[in-house]
């Protein structure tokens, strides 16, 4: 009887939590996926690129439901901070140091194109370390609010 | 510690939503970006020739292209770098066309340096490098690498068989056939003067003919010398013609055995 109403509880915890982190997926998903396909044909980039958006789509959407699972634990901050770094050495990965190299064939003649995106890599990893650090202080919060409370139920 | 969590939700989702306006405006503009090619043109100079290749640019997009940089390092066959050229358009304005044209300039002047492009079919190798600032924050460099053919303006020079006939009771007739291909993509329109030389190095008799010869188009003709009969003797079987092609690009001698 008590076992089945600790199950109860559980359900009804776990429940709203898979609820709220799939539509978070699913926005994630039509705002990271669908909409950007919808403006930009995918085929118009090299095929290592459009390789590159479905591993950040797969990130975001992965990160997206894991925070939104655990949200009000610790390990919300914990899989934030993750996202966070995670971004970071893909947007490395992906604009190879900030200097992107490509070898298009054109009428006849190689054409080698290169893009210097060092400013726009810069910016992408100082707003992840922002990130790392707005999380950072939500953990911090987190725990102090623990520590509060769990005096408070001792006094 | 709120207000600082706050301040950095708030830093980060401004800067975020920037960051990808920026990038989706950017990918549009370069996708609305005209880029369109005239057809090249070579022109004759007082130095030699001209290639004018022009381009226009239509940038429909949100951001300027700034210090549009057009450098051209064009190379004959053995690799001798002949000509380097360069177009810079400053600032081609978001909303705005530009029409400009990048000018090859070859010298032919000392025509020495270039004598075998001048009898001899080649190619050029051209190497185009084209840097720009895009919404002055990102720069894009492209190069590439293009083979140019390259056709002679007195290809296969030659003398045919040179004979002699009488003219009047003082002198002779001397006929020298002459041909040659115009591989270029020029008129040749100079002077073509001949100075024909007998076995021992001894000048026999010259003359100086006009040239108009279309491009890619063949001359076969005769020229006609004259010889007083006290100096038919020293018109022997073979010998060599000195051949001196003078077109206002450049001026350069051909020497030509015959018989």
């Amino acid at each position: 009887m008590v076992e089945e109403g600790k199950r109860k509880g559980l359900m009804n915890k776990l429940i709203p939590r898979v609820l709220k982190a799939a539509l978070w997926g699913t926005f994630t998903y039509v705002f990271v996926y669908y909409l950007p396909r919808l403006i930009y044909p995918m085929d118009l980039f090299p095929l290592k690129y459009n390789q590159f958006f479905y591993l950040f789509v797969g990130i975001a959407v992965f990160f997206a439901v894991v925070v939104k699972f655990f949200s009000g634990t610790i390990f919300e901050h914990a899989f934030s901070i993750a996202r966070a770094l995670i971004l970071i050495i893909y947007f490395i990965a992906v604009f190879n140091g900030g200097v992107i190299s490509l070898t298009m064939p054109m009428e006849g003649t190689t054409v080698n194109l290169l893009v210097d995106l060092k400013a726009f890599l810069a910016i992408l990893i100082l707003m992840s370390l922002l990130e790392i650090g707005k999380s950072m202080f939500q953990l911090t919060n987190f725990l102090v609010k623990r520590a509060e409370s769990s005096q408070r139920s001792m006094h | 510690m709120k207000p600082a969590i706050r301040a950095l939700g708030i830093a980060t989702t401004t800067i975020w939503i920037l960051l990808i306006v920026f990038s989706a405006t950017a990918v549009y503009s370069v996708m609305n970006l005209g880029i369109d090619f005239g057809e090249a043109q070579f022109f004759p100079s007082s130095e030699g020739v001209v290639l004018s290749l022009p381009f226009f640019i239509n940038n429909s997009g949100y951001y300027d292209i700034s210090e549009l940089n057009v450098t051209t390092h064009i190379e004959d066959s053995n690799g001798t770098l002949l000509t380097v050229s360069n177009t810079f358009v400053p600032l081609v304005s978001k909303g705005s066309n530009v029409e400009a044209a990048h000018n090859i300039s070859i010298e032919l002047g000392d025509a020495t340096e270039y004598i075998e492009l001048i009898f001899n079919d080649s190619f050029f190798v051209s190497d185009t490098f084209v840097a720009l600032n895009f919404a002055r924050i990102v720069p894009v460099q492209m190069s590439m690498n293009i083979t140019v053919p390259w056709g002679a303006p007195f290809y296969n020079v030659s003398v045919g068989e040179i004979f002699d006939l009488p003219f009047n009771i003082t002198h002779v007739r001397v006929v020298v056939p002459v041909s040659f291909e115009n591989h270029s993509f020029l008129d040749i329109t100079g002077t073509m003067q001949l100075e024909i030389y007998n076995d021992v190095n001894e000048l026999v008799t010259s003359e100086k003919t006009s040239l108009d010869v279309r491009s890619q188009s063949t001359y076969n003709e005769q020229v006609d010398t004259y010889l007083s009969l006290a100096d038919v003797s020293k018109l022997t079987e073979s010998g060599n013609v000195h051949f001196i092609f003078e077109i206002p690009m450049f001026t350069t001698e051909l020497w030509m055995p015959y018989g």
